[in-house]
């Protein structure tokens, strides 16, 4: 049996490692993704003091701070027994469009659209965002710069700060906005609403104008027929900050609908002994290994899992485009892995009209902003982190200590459908044991598409993401190795 | 001469956080209104925010190479990184974005940015806010460093890259 490795994996750190199999006549056997986890997080919460847990959360994780800050201060409404006054989920809200907004902006323009603006064969040098300037040009770059800065400027005034807020208490949030901040959040989202629907033409003429993609994001190695699951609002349309969590079949229909709180009733996770990373799956269903269809009970989060689990968008402009979505990639659901890059743009774009809506309504400048909190107990808070759906869930003792915490993060929920997509597109691109970079970035593709985030997200120096392809022969004896370092 | 020296790390990620913990170490030494000190979380684009408009920058990071022993503390340039990628997966790298700002017009790159690395053998997974003892000890070390840079450059200020 031959093996390739990828280790690590260019643009996305943590110290993932792609392991592919091939069968003795070079073509693929099998591949797993392996991803360290990390560790005592339970042990490290117990004890403290809950309110500190929204700002301990945003320290997991430095790509969802904003996330873990909100399903954190959910998760605390839930234990406390109160209910946010209705400015205060506005504001929270707001805030959480901000974090949308950079978050899916990064990772167009810098992390997923560099394969398609640049291209997928072009040398990994150029296949960055300095590759997209070259092309699209310094305008554009000087956008993306722009209006990436607006979305950490809206969660900044929100959450105090940019990265690792600190306003979500449980029962409200402790600042408000003033007229002048109103103001000023205002233009900006103005201007990102444009820049959005400036986003998506661009992907309208890079990407689905050009048949070669078009063609490649309908291909088989791309495709994954799994469930969807994401937040609904009351009209089953997508929500990131609050709702029911809906899960919806091969056919679009609706499978499941629950609250929060109930999550232990439909999902669980499955052990593999080679993994760290833990593999959910709907209890309903069962696991059934790495597959998909309906006998698996292996779900998809994420843009493409919300649109999926979803009846619509929000709002008018993100659901029209929503709407040509489906028209234009053969009805719902959309299964192909690459979707999930057009469906994170028509969630910008509702992320920037539901920041108009909000910002825009009168309760936003409200001094009532929180209510007392009841008795401490055990809560549940759920959101959409960008790339997924977040959970948290504390049990308090009666001082308001941490007893139990536990998490599920986004990229956990994915962890199934991404080994799975990584396999499929070794199995569609490798045959007959050819191996070149170029090949091993369409890999690459399948698994950057879900925008994952490592809870291994740390940042040494230089860290970097060196890739190294360690080619083994069937007797696992490396006879091959390609570096780009 | 302005200059920013930020400490970057997860100060609930054990070895992680000592570049937090040095800068935290520094604020109680450290009285001079041109310096000033900041933390910072990841990498990249949001780095480069914090750095922005300074004349120098310092950062206090931790650095992994196979080359270097656990605690080593190592003195260099940014720009001697050999890797252009992240510290984050969802970000790019600081000497990519300094790249990408300087391509679209931007002219407040701190002109010297340094890095003063302290090396860990393995990456940190397990939570907690304790230093290991071996660590521990790089702080005071990685303090004095930094003090006398600082007192270098006031001496010196024309000394540029």
């Amino acid at each position: 049996m031959k093996t390739v490795t990828i280790d690590p994996i260019t643009r996305l750190e943590g110290h993932g490692k792609i392991t592919i199999f091939l069968d003795k006549d070079g073509n693929v056997d099998n591949a797993y993704l392996q991803i360290p986890e990390l560790r005592g997080f339970e042990r490290f919460s117990q004890g403290r003091r809950a309110e500190d847990m929204p700002q301990i959360t945003s320290r997991i994780c430095g790509v969802c701070p904003v996330a873990h800050h909100f399903a954190s201060t959910k998760a605390l409404d839930e234990a406390f027994h109160v209910k946010p006054p209705a400015a205060a989920s506005k504001l929270r809200e707001l805030m959480y469009c901000g974090y949308f907004i950079y978050d899916h902006i990064l990772h167009f323009y810098f992390l997923g659209g560099p394969d398609f603006v640049v291209g997928p064969d072009a040398p990994a040098s150029q296949r960055n965002i300095l590759g997209v300037i070259q092309k699209a040009g310094v305008d554009v770059g000087k956008e993306v710069i722009k209006h990436r800065a607006y979305g950490q400027k809206i969660t900044a005034i929100l959450g105090g700060k940019a990265t690792h807020p600190v306003c979500g208490l449980p029962g409200g949030v402790s600042k408000g906005l003033d007229k002048e901040e109103v103001q000023e959040i205002k233009e900006m989202v103005k201007s990102c609403v444009d820049f959005s629907k400036f986003s998506l033409k661009l992907f309208d003429d890079v990407v689905l104008k050009n048949k070669d993609y078009v063609d490649m994001i309908k291909s088989d190695p791309y495709n994954l027929e799994t469930y969807n699951m994401g937040l609904v609002d009351a009209r089953n349309k997508v929500n990131f900050y609050d709702g029911m969590i809906r899960v919806t079949d091969q056919n679009a229909e609706e499978f499941l609908k629950f609250s929060g709180e109930d999550y232990t009733k439909h999902v669980s996770e499955h052990v593999e002994p080679w993994s760290y990373m833990k593999f959910p799956y709907l209890k309903k269903i069962g696991w059934h290994g790495l597959k998909d269809g309906k006998t698996s009970g292996v779900y998809r989060v994420g843009p493409l899992g919300r649109l999926n689990a979803a009846d619509g968008m929000a709002t008018p402009l993100a659901d029209t485009e929503y709407k040509r979505f489906y028209e234009t990639l053969g009805g719902k659901p959309v299964n192909s892995t690459l979707a999930y890059h057009w469906a994170r743009l028509i969630e910008l774009l509702y992320a920037t009209e539901r920041a108009t809506e909000l910002i825009n309504d009168s309760d936003i400048t409200s001094k009532h902003i929180r209510n007392p909190v009841g008795e401490p107990s055990e809560g549940v808070g759920v959101v959409e982190a960008a790339r997924g759906t977040l959970i948290h869930h504390y049990n308090l003792d009666k001082n308001g200590l941490i007893e139990k915490a536990n998490l599920i993060v986004a990229t956990t929920n994915n962890a199934g459908a991404i080994t799975m997509s990584i396999r499929d597109a070794a199995k569609g691109m490798i045959k007959k044991g050819e191996i070149n970079n170029g090949i091993l970035n369409k890999i690459e593709m399948a698994f950057r598409a879900y925008d994952p985030c490592f809870a291994c997200a740390t940042h040494s120096l230089p860290g970097g993401m060196p890739m190294e392809i360690n080619i083994y022969d069937k007797n696992k004896k490396l006879y091959k190795t390609i570096k780009n370092f | 001469m302005k200059t920013i020296v930020l400490g970057i790390g997860n100060p609930i990620l054990g070895d992680d956080g000592v570049g937090i913990k040095v800068v935290r170490e520094l604020k109680k030494h450290l009285k001079d209104p041109d310096v000033k000190l900041d933390e910072a979380a990841t990498g990249g684009i949001n780095l480069l925010d914090q750095i922005i408009g300074f004349d120098k920058a310092i950062l206090v990071d931790t650095i992994k190479n196979k080359n270097i022993r656990n605690g080593e503390i190592k003195r260099f340039p940014l720009g001697e990184l050999s890797s252009s990628h992240s510290f984050n997966p969802h970000d790019i790298g600081l000497p990519e974005a300094c790249k990408l700002a300087k391509r679209l017009g931007e002219t407040r790159i701190p002109h010297d940015i340094t890095v003063f690395g302290i090396a860990l053998d393995k990456m940190q997974y397990e939570f907690g806010e304790e230093l290991s003892e071996e660590i521990s000890k790089t702080v005071p070390k990685t303090v004095d460093m930094i003090m006398s840079e600082l007192d270098d450059d006031k001496k010196d200020p024309v000394e540029e890259i």
